[in-house]
Order: structure tokens, then sequence, then C-alpha cells
């Protein structure tokens, strides 16, 4: 051959292997692009075969992560599981060491049920690469996310041995602890987890958020343990709002240091708080915030989450700060109305007057008219009944209107107040309790009712119980239902001797009432509070016996058994 | 339809015949004639199965006697109706239905027909627990079944068991006490625990006041005390950790056996040759784990739950059946509505079959696999079962777990096996047929 010639075949050959072994080229990517699309469009229209097909070319391209991903997506909507197995081990023919399509073999194995040939899979993966701690990981995390944590043990056994520990596998140690239920060992393993992955936060919150109650303290322990860095700061907060503790939640996470990195880590909790109606933890977050990046939406936030937590003064306050610096239709429409209710909750008719008066040029007659009942609540609220019935004068003349329909009451007279009363808007305890006390009896009238109810209204819980307990008397069809409720006001003050004799009271003489089985519930009750097992015994074997068809029985039986078990109340 | 034709008709029915048969002598019986007996069904119409061993029991220990229907609708028992039986039935929510003379006469006769037996109960059992003065209830799952049910019995512990008469008790249970006195190899993970090092120092102390200078030699003598319990005629009821190790200390009398964190000393490299197992009452040929680091006593448990590399998956037992007339023991000690029982970890969870002496009664296993779950067996004059595992309804049960609740449990299948146990002593001895 001439030299030429040999040159020719020299340089054709380069430019072969060069064809073979380099990067695709930039026209023969966009081409791949095309076809993984293509693959993608069959495959979430439903089309398996033509999937299949479409995968089987991305395959054939070069792509072969892609397409094993495909086929392993399409072959298991299919249930041919097994039909990617072929092409997955030709792939690992090419690429033995390839972590991904080993971990898409020992899924598929496990899908299958072929759990020894998974097995020997993951042994010969850890052959091929001897000091790699991704085998035991990735056969580990397979495991556990199937719930077969007591394998995934074995495996991180292995990988201690193989690899001279499992400080490379600390987030599969940290998630087996957790699987395997052994809490307090969950809780250190996920902080040197978290400690070394900032990432894992949410994984940890995942993996420990199902710890039983009684176990949650060691994981506070491991967490809480200096030096407190802030990823277990913000996952111990995340976990306590999980947990059902939403202000221990607040109070691990106040203590990240005020700057902006906290910022965000507030708001989350805010608003998880916010959604789950812990209402009081959320406004101390956005107060936080606000201390950070003042804002007037936060301030507003804050003191609507102030309200909702039954904490008017701070909304009150709040507001007050706010208000100045806003524009008059934000102040309209956002300010007022809370200002309105948190002032009308504290029973400040005066200011409630004074403010809607200020506003009243460009208030609707609807809002107008929702702050006249407002307004008549914060009359109400403070005994004032002359003044909240003056100021809905005008405003309605409506029989069945909820606000008359309660004054109504207040003043005794039943007929009006039942009339009312029919949908009310709310379903608070009193609501509940002035509904069930209209529907029990017949009487029209009763002054002396109502004006325990306004005593109730008035949060003056002892003269509402002396009034309830006096009114029995005057309506014999309500006695035991006003007993109950003085007794149970009573009960609340703490006054048990004046609760015992009311529960006393129904369970003699209104035997065949409602109220009767709860009365023996509630008295047997205090009566174990008090130390005196004998006579709570007694009061819950006479309540199964008596009553026992009572939706109390069981209650009364887990009494019982508390007091011979010595479990606590 | 003529009586005898009757009568085969109800011997042939099923359940629903049965009960209409009941119900049927029970109209014919009117209101006038009261019913003289109170059944105590055991099968899936039991509201609390639990709560009616109480019940029997109660019955036994004011003076009255029971009858126990073994194989018979779950293991019924068959009370005498009285008000204060009827009252303590209503205020625990136990199912108990009247029936008079002719209805118990016609399950008897169905009793007699099948594999079935009446047992009767004449003296409630003195019950003693061996536990420390300061164990909560939750420990132990028989302390938590005695009470719930409403079962007396009396707390006894190192002390009691040395110095004063154990023939006092008829039926003593043990839990997950380790006799070889290593408290459960816990020191590996747990020796700066505040209930740990309290633990440890109480029975250092409760060894020296008694004469011994280390806490295996003491447990080995309390061990010794209860297989002399055992073999004057008492019976023993042994649950997770406890079985184990009582088979070890009595094996190895004479023998150190214990790690050096527990006497100082370490363990005889010869403790496997030289362990003595005709002291034993359920095992032979046991090897012991002689190394200190691995939480394991022996190779009797089957799943070995403190060693992750060995530990074995939890899988269901299956209880035996026994001929009720030939081996009412056995059959009083399986009686259930379940068969199929999930299983529970303990310190011991299962028993080795490998290890099992013959003549060993095997009560319950999990198909398929080497270890049982249930033993039973007899030892001089006396008896003694095992039950592996700690808590019927807590199958992972680890250390510091909430207590189980059994108000919510109250059909346990699990925790009537331990029922049966507190029972079974308050049968009337009849002579053995096999």
């Amino acid at each position: 051959m001439r030299r030429g010639a040999l040159q020719r075949l020299a340089a054709m050959l380069v430019v072969a292997a060069g064809a073979l072994w380099c990067p695709l080229s930039p026209v023969a990517a966009q081409a791949q692009n095309v076809l993984v699309q293509r693959a993608m469009d069959l495959e979430n229209a439903g089309k398996w075969r033509d999937a299949v097909i479409a995968w089987r070319t991305v395959l054939s391209t070069g792509d072969v992560a892609q397409g094993i991903l495909g086929l392993e997506r399409v072959y298991q909507q299919m249930g041919q599981d097994d039909s990617v197995l072929p092409p997955l081990d030709s792939a690992l023919a090419r690429a033995p060491k390839d972590r991904l399509l080993h971990g898409a073999q020992l899924r598929v194995l496990r899908s299958l049920g072929r759990d020894r040939d998974a097995r020997a899979a993951f042994a010969a993966w850890t052959q091929l690469v001897p000091n790699d701690p991704t085998p035991y990981r990735e056969y580990a995390q397979q495991l556990l996310n199937d719930g077969r944590a007591t394998q995934a043990d074995t495996v991180l056994q292995e990988a201690s041995q193989a690899l001279g520990g499992t400080k490379t596998l600390v987030i599969e140690v940290a998630q087996l602890r957790a699987a395997l239920g052994l809490w307090g060992q969950a809780g250190p393993a996920w902080r040197e987890a978290l400690l070394s992955e900032m990432y894992l936060e949410q994984a940890a919150l995942y993996s420990l958020a199902p710890a039983p109650r009684a176990r949650r303290d060691s994981i506070r322990a491991a967490l809480r343990a200096p030096p407190m860095k802030a990823p277990l700061i913000r996952t111990l907060g995340a976990l306590e709002l999980a947990w059902g503790a939403p202000r221990e939640g607040w109070r691990v996470l106040s203590a990240l240091t005020a700057a902006d990195s906290a910022y965000p880590t507030w708001s989350d909790f805010a608003d998880d708080a916010e959604r789950l109606g812990a209402w009081l933890p959320a406004r101390d977050a956005l107060v936080a915030m606000m201390a950070l990046q003042p804002s007037p939406v936060l301030t507003v936030r804050a003191a609507n989450a102030a309200l909702n937590g039954g904490e008017a003064a701070s909304a009150v306050e709040l507001l007050a700060k706010v208000a100045p610096t806003l524009k008059p239709a934000v102040l309209r429409t956002q300010v007022l109305p809370l200002q309105v209710r948190a002032l009308s909750a504290l029973g400040r008719g005066a200011e409630v007057e004074a403010l809607v008066a200020r506003h009243a040029d460009s208030l609707d007659a609807g809002t107008r008219h929702g702050f006249v009942r407002q307004l008549a609540w914060a009359w109400i609220r403070s005994g004032q009944i002359e003044k909240a019935r003056a100021a809905l004068v005008g405003a309605t003349g409506d029989d069945e209107d909820e606000v008359t329909a309660w004054l109504a009451l207040y003043d005794g007279d039943l007929k009006k107040a039942r009339a009312g009363l029919k949908r009310p808007t709310e379903s608070t305890t009193q609501v509940v309790l002035a509904i069930a006390f209209l529907s029990r009896t017949k009487a029209d009238s009763a002054q002396g009712v109502g004006a325990a109810f306004l005593a109730l209204a008035r949060a003056d819980t002892n003269d509402a119980a002396r009034r309830f307990e006096r009114s029995a008397d005057e309506l014999p069809d309500a006695a035991a239902l006003l007993l109950g409720v003085a007794a149970r006001l009573r009960s609340a003050r703490r006054d048990d001797a004046g609760a015992i004799g009311l529960w006393q009271r129904i369970v003699i003489d209104y035997a065949a009432a409602p109220e009767a089985a709860e009365a023996d519930l509630e008295w047997g009750r205090t009566l174990r509070r008090h130390g005196d097992a004998t006579g709570a015994t007694t009061r819950f074997e006479h309540l199964i016996l008596t009553y026992p068809r009572s939706a109390l029985v069981p209650q009364a039986r887990r009494e019982l058994d508390g007091l011979r078990t010595g479990a606590a109340e | 339809m003529k009586r005898t034709a009757w009568m085969n008709w109800a011997r042939r029915g099923d359940a629903v015949r049965r009960i209409a048969l009941v119900a049927a002598l029970l109209g014919a019986a009117g209101r006038s004639v009261p019913a003289q007996h109170l059944l105590v069904p055991m099968d899936d119409s039991q509201q609390n199965h639990l709560k009616a061993y109480g019940l029997t029991f109660g019955v036994l220990k004011a003076g009255g006697k029971a009858e126990w229907f073994l194989n018979y609708r779950g293991g019924s028992f068959l009370l005498p109706d009285d008000a204060p039986t009827r009252r303590r039935a209503a205020v625990d929510g136990i199912t108990v239905q009247p029936i008079d003379d002719g209805a118990v006469t016609v399950i008897r006769r169905e009793v007699a027909s099948a594999n079935m037996d009446a047992v009767t109960l004449e003296k409630a059992p003195r019950i003693a627990i061996y536990a420390p003065a300061k164990s909560p209830p939750w420990d132990d799952a028989v302390t938590l079944a005695l009470k719930y049910a409403g079962i007396e019995f009396t707390q006894i512990w190192d002390d009691e068991v040395l110095k004063s008469d154990l023939g006092k008790f008829d039926w003593i249970h043990l839990f997950h006490e380790d006799f070889t006195g290593q408290l459960n190899k816990l020191y590996l993970g747990f020796r700066d625990a505040g209930w740990f090092m309290e633990q440890r120092d109480r029975d250092l102390a409760t060894a020296q006041h008694n004469g011994f200078q280390t806490i295996p030699a003491l447990k080995k003598a309390v061990a010794w005390r209860l297989h002399d319990f055992v073999q004057k005629g008492g019976f023993l009821f042994a649950m997770c950790g406890a079985t184990e190790t009582i088979e070890l200390a009595m094996a190895a009398q004479g023998v150190d056996i214990a790690g050096p964190f527990s006497d100082g000393t370490p363990v005889d490299p010869d403790a496997d040759s030289k362990m003595d197992w005709t002291n034993a009452f359920a095992f032979q040929g046991v090897h012991l784990e002689m190394s200190a680091g691995v939480n394991a006593m022996s190779d009797i448990d089957g799943h070995q739950v403190n060693v992750p590399a060995r530990r074995q998956a939890l899988g269901q037992f299956t209880l035996f059946n026994f001929s009720a007339k030939f081996d009412p023991v056995a059959t009083m000690l399986t009686q259930n509505h379940r068969k199929v029982v999930p299983d529970y970890y303990g310190v011991t969870t299962s028993f080795n079959r490998a290890v099992l002496k013959s003549g060993v009664t095997v009560l319950a296993s999990e198909d398929g696999s080497p270890w049982a779950k249930y033993l039973h067996g007899d030892f001089g004059r006396g008896s003694w079962t095992y039950l592996g595992g700690h808590d019927p309804e807590d199958p992972q049960h680890n250390i510091g777990a909430a207590p189980t609740d059994l108000g919510l449990h109250t059909g346990s299948p699990g925790y009537r096996l331990i029922l049966n146990n507190v029972l079974f002593p308050a049968a009337k001895k009849k002579p053995l047929k096999t």
C-alpha cells in the first residue's frame, strides 16, 4: 500500500473512532431530545405499546438511562415488569458499574417478588465496587421504602463490616432506626445526618414524625443537645408542629438567630400553623417576621391570627400600630373589620361606635349592618343590654335576626329567641346550649334563665351558675338541663362540692332525664379526682347498670379500669 | 316432632340451631322460672374475653364453682346465675347468656359427642407475680392482664422467694427477669441510664443482704427456689426473657456463665460442656452466647431480637388442637377464639425446637419455622408453661414504650393464652387418660 493511502486510512479510522467516543454533536443531541419527548408524550397519552417502541429507540440511540427508566415505567403500567430485564441486562453488560442501572435492576427484581435474585444482584454489585457505599445505600433505601426494615438492617450491618463503618450511610442508618421503631437511637442518628447534610430536614421530619408520644422526648433530647445548629432547630420546630404541639414548635424556632436566614423558616411555620388553626403560635411567628421585615400585610395577618386565637387585645394593639400607615381603602377593607371584631370581643362598645362612625360615609349598607351587629355584641358583652337594643334600632326589625334573638333570650322572651335561633350562624358552646334549652322547654318566657344566659355572656360564671340552678325550679321540663349547666360551670370554677350537689340532684330527682348518665359520670370523675375510689366506683357502676344503653357506658368502664389498674386519669 | 328426633336435630345442628334451641328452651321455661346458670360464651359473640376470666375467677374466689367447656364456643364458662355475677358481668361489659338446666343438658350432650370436654373449676388459685416493688404494671403483660381482668395476686421478689414458703401459692409468674444475673445484658446499651443503674444497685443490695457477693449468685439461688417450687407441685408460668434465663440458671448451678460486667469474672470457657440440663425443665444441649458484646443469652431464642444481624422477622403462630378428653391440660392452655395469632417480640421471643427436651408439649408454633412459641411440661409434681415474647398487643415493645391499653384489646387472643394459664390451676384434677 502506498504511504498516501495508509495516511488516508489512518485518518478515516481516527474520524470513525471520534464518532464513536466523542459526545453527541449538538444536532444529534437535539434529535435525541426529540425522541425522548416523543416517548414521553406517548407514555403520558397511555399509548403503552407505542411508548415501548419509542423508549427502545431512545435506548438504541445511546441514552441508556432515559431509555431504561422509560421502559421500566411503561412495562410496569402494562403489568409486564419482567420485560425490562433483558434490555437492562444488556445495558449492564455495557456499563457494569452504572448505579442507575443497578438501582433499576434491584427495583424490578423486588417488584417481581424475586427477592433472592435481587439479593444476588446486590451481592454482585458490591463485588464490582468493593469500597463503594452506593450499592448498600441503594438497596437499603429500597428495602426501607418497602417497609422491610429488618432486611435493610441486615444490609447496613453488611455495609458496616465491608466498609469499616456506616459513616457514609448516616441517612440510611437514621431512617432504619426510625423504621424499626428504635426512636431512642433514631434521634441521635438523624442529628448526625442533619449536621452532615442540610437538605435532609424534610426527610428527617418524615421519618421522625410517626414517633409515638412516649418516645418523643428522646428525639427532642437528641436534637436539642448542644451545639444546637440551625438544621436541628428547624427540624425540631417542624416536628413539634407535626406532633400537635405548635406552641412548643414556635418556642424551638424562636431560638433561631433573628436574621434574614430565619425568615423563610418562620414564614413556613406561620403558614402551617395558620393552616392547622394554631393561631397564637402563628401570631408569634408573624410578629417575629415583622421585626425582621416590617410589613402591613404581616401585621394584618398577625392581628387576624391573634383574634382567631382569642387574644383580641393583642389584635387591637397590632392594628393600632399599622392603621396610620395604610391607605384609606386598605384600612377600610382589611383593618377596620378586624378592629371592630376585636373591640367587640373585648366589649369595648364605645370604641366600636366611634370607629364605625368615623368611617360611616365610606361603608356600604351590608358592611354597616354587620358592624351594627358587632356593636350590639360589644354592648351585650359589657352587660349594657339597653345600648345593644338601641344600636339595633333601625338596623333590623327582623324577628329572626340572630342578635335580636339573643337579646330576646336575655330578656327571657323564649318565643322570640326560639324564632331567631332556628338557623344560627355559629355553633359555639353557648349557641348549642341555648338551642338545647329552647328545644327542651315548652315555656315561652323565663326571665330567670334569660338573666342566667346574660351572666354567662358577661363571663360571670358564678352568677350564671347560681341563676341556672335557681331557674330549675321554675322550669321543671328543662330542670335537669339547667342543673347540668350549673354543675358544669361550678366544676369549671373548681367548686367541686357545689357541682357534686347538683349532679346528685339530677341523678336522684331527675333519674329519667338525658343528663342523668352524664351527671353520674361527672360525679364519679370528681370523686376519683379527689381520691374517693369507692365513691367513684359506686357512681360508675350505677351509671352502667342504670343506663346500660347510654353512650357514656364505655367511658364509665374505662374509668373503672383506670381505678383498678391505677392508670392515670 | 318427637322428642328424640328433636334432640338429634339439635345435636347435629350448627351454632345457629344451638342458639335457637337454647332460646326455645328458655322460652319454654317461661318468665316464672329463673335461669339457673350463666353461660359465658368465648367465641366472637363475647364482648370482653379478658374480663370473662376475671368474672370466672371472682365466682371461684367467692366460693362458687364453675365449669370450663373446653372447645365449646371458644372455651366457654358456665357460672351459677346469681345477682353478684350478673352485676359484675353487666358492669364489666361481659356477654353472658342465662340458661336453665335443660339448655345445659343440651350443651353437655354436644360436648360429649365432639372433641370437647367439661372441666370443673373449683378453687381460685393463689397467684404470685415475681416483680420488684417499683415495677410499673405495664412492664409485664401478665400484671396488666390480671389487673384488667380484676384477678387478685400477690407481688413477690427475691426476698420473698428466698425466705418465705412458696407453697402458699399455686401459681407463680415470671416475666423478663434475667436469672443469669446479667440484667439482660442491657449493660451494653444502657449502662448510663438512670433506670438501669437503679435496677443494678437494687439487685446488688438484695444480693448482699441475702449473703451473696454478686447478682448472678443471687439470681441463681432464686431460680433454684423456683425449681423446687415446681418440683413440689407448683405451677410456674414464664414469659419473655425469664423462660430462657431460668433454664440457663437452673442448668448452670456451679458454673460461671455470667459476663465480667456482672460479676467481675469471665465466663467459664468450658461452661457449655459443664451445664447440667437434667436440672432444667424444657431445654437441653443449649449453646451459651459467650460474648459479652452480643445481646443474646443462648441459642434457645429463635428470633434473637437484640442481635440485629441474627434477628428474624415476626410471623404468626398457630395454636395446636389437642384432644379435650385425653389432653385436657394442653386443651385448657390453648382455648381461644382464634387459632392463628400474630407474633410479638420479647427478650426471648420463641424457642428453638432443636434444643427442646423430649416430652415437652409444644402448644403453638409458627408453621415452617424452626421455633415454637408456647410450651408446657411437667416437672416433679408440678408443671410449667413458657410463652415467648413480651406483650401480645405490642409486637415491637421497646423499653419505655407506652403501656398497652387493654380496654382497646378486649378480645386479644394473645392475652387469652396468659389468662388460660391463670385458670388452669383451678381445674379439678381428673385421672389422666394417657
